[in-house]
């Protein structure tokens, strides 16, 4: 039996599908069965970072309503061989999703995966709901800033009572993803920094991925970054995708390291 | 990209690879904007087929030809 695990946030933006993305791959790479899906509906965009957006036939609606079988309408990744995708329907009506599908197809996904990843949609209406009542385990993903810890933390705030397994009286494990984090500025005293964030949420943390500007250049081309070798953003992701799994890393050293040029710009700041 | 790089046929810049995709993408999402109707038409299609022959997908391509709009159909019968 796998796990349902749904990547939120509240306020949009944030990199959801991002992190969703990198995660999946890295999961994937670890040796786990994944399904990532889109639950974005109406808005799909994980299958663009994912680079997997010329080879949907199918969506997610379309297996809930029976057109297609499971098997047709998952997505093989080629690069990570055990990722699958299930892509987001782009009908305009955000509310196609019905709950006893949902649970249906949620249900048989979790027989067949040991992690089904899901992208859940910004926001606390429906789809979002949607995406979380199910769930094992809730990834929030927050930057560190004040609109969005805050709506992280509404989130976080709601997750338990729209969870099924909350009123079977278990508890949906909660961990945050600090996204984008600059430490030059947590440094200076510009930015939340990591303590901040933790003991605004409570709530134990998985992972800090710092900001990265490569993260764009991988999204343009549709190549999650995680699969870089010496990239920063990269390798928090793969230590995030290990964690989940309950392994003991250590985390990311994010200190700004100050070069000769930047210690001398320190000085006349 | 700049002078130089088309010079010595340097590698696409992933910019420009995002707009390739974008483009590509949203040409193709746009048709069904313009013809909300589509995923319905499709649905009552395959109904409508379904009473005379087994049929596994119905796949409906928009065309614009000058001053014509067409929809080409396209029927896929299930395997014998």
């Amino acid at each position: 039996m796998g796990t349902i695990i749904t990547v939120t946030s509240g306020k949009g933006g944030v990199g959801k599908s991002t992190t969703t993305a990198n995660l999946a791959v890295g999961l994937a790479n670890l040796g786990q069965k994944v399904v990532a899906i889109d639950f974005d509906i109406g808005l799909r965009n994980l299958d663009m970072i994912l680079g997997l957006e010329n080879r949907i036939v199918y969506d997610v609606v379309d297996v809930m309503e029976e057109r297609c079988n499971l098997s047709q309408a998952l997505i093989n990744d080629k690069k990570a061989k055990n990722l699958y995708f299930l892509p987001a329907s782009q009908t305009k009506d955000k509310d196609v999703l019905e709950r006893d599908k949902v649970e249906k197809l949620l249900l048989s996904l979790k027989e067949e995966f040991d992690i089904v990843l899901l992208d859940s949609p910004a926001g606390i209406e429906s789809g979002f709901e949607h995406s979380i009542f199910l769930a094992d385990r809730a990834l929030i993903v927050s930057t560190p800033d004040v609109s969005s810890v805050r709506d992280a933390d509404r989130v976080i705030g709601i997750i338990d009572a729209k969870s099924e397994k909350a009123k079977q009286g278990l508890e949906v494990q909660k961990h945050v993803i600090i996204n984008r984090l600059k430490p030059d500025m947590v440094e200076s005293g510009n930015m939340l920094s990591v303590e901040d964030v933790l003991s605004i949420l409570a709530l134990p943390l998985i992972g800090v991925v710092p900001d990265d500007e490569e993260i764009i250049g991988s999204t343009n081309v549709g190549e999650p970054i995680i699969n870089k070798e010496k990239s920063l953003s990269a390798e928090a992701y793969r230590r995030i995708s290990k964690r989940v799994l309950g392994e003991d890393v250590e985390f990311l050293d994010l200190t700004p390291k100050k070069g000769l040029f930047a210690s001398i710009k320190g000085i006349f700041r | 990209m700049s002078f130089f790089d088309k010079l010595f046929g340097k590698k696409k810049s992933s910019a420009s690879v995002a707009k390739d995709r974008l483009t590509i993408m949203l040409a193709h999402e746009r048709v069904n904007c313009k013809l909300p109707y589509l995923d319905d038409l499709r649905n009552d299609l395959i109904e409508v087929i379904k009473k005379y022959t087994e049929v596994s997908d119905v796949k409906i391509t928009t065309h614009n030809n000058q001053n014509i709009d067409m929809l080409e159909v396209e029927i896929l019968l299930g395997k014998k």
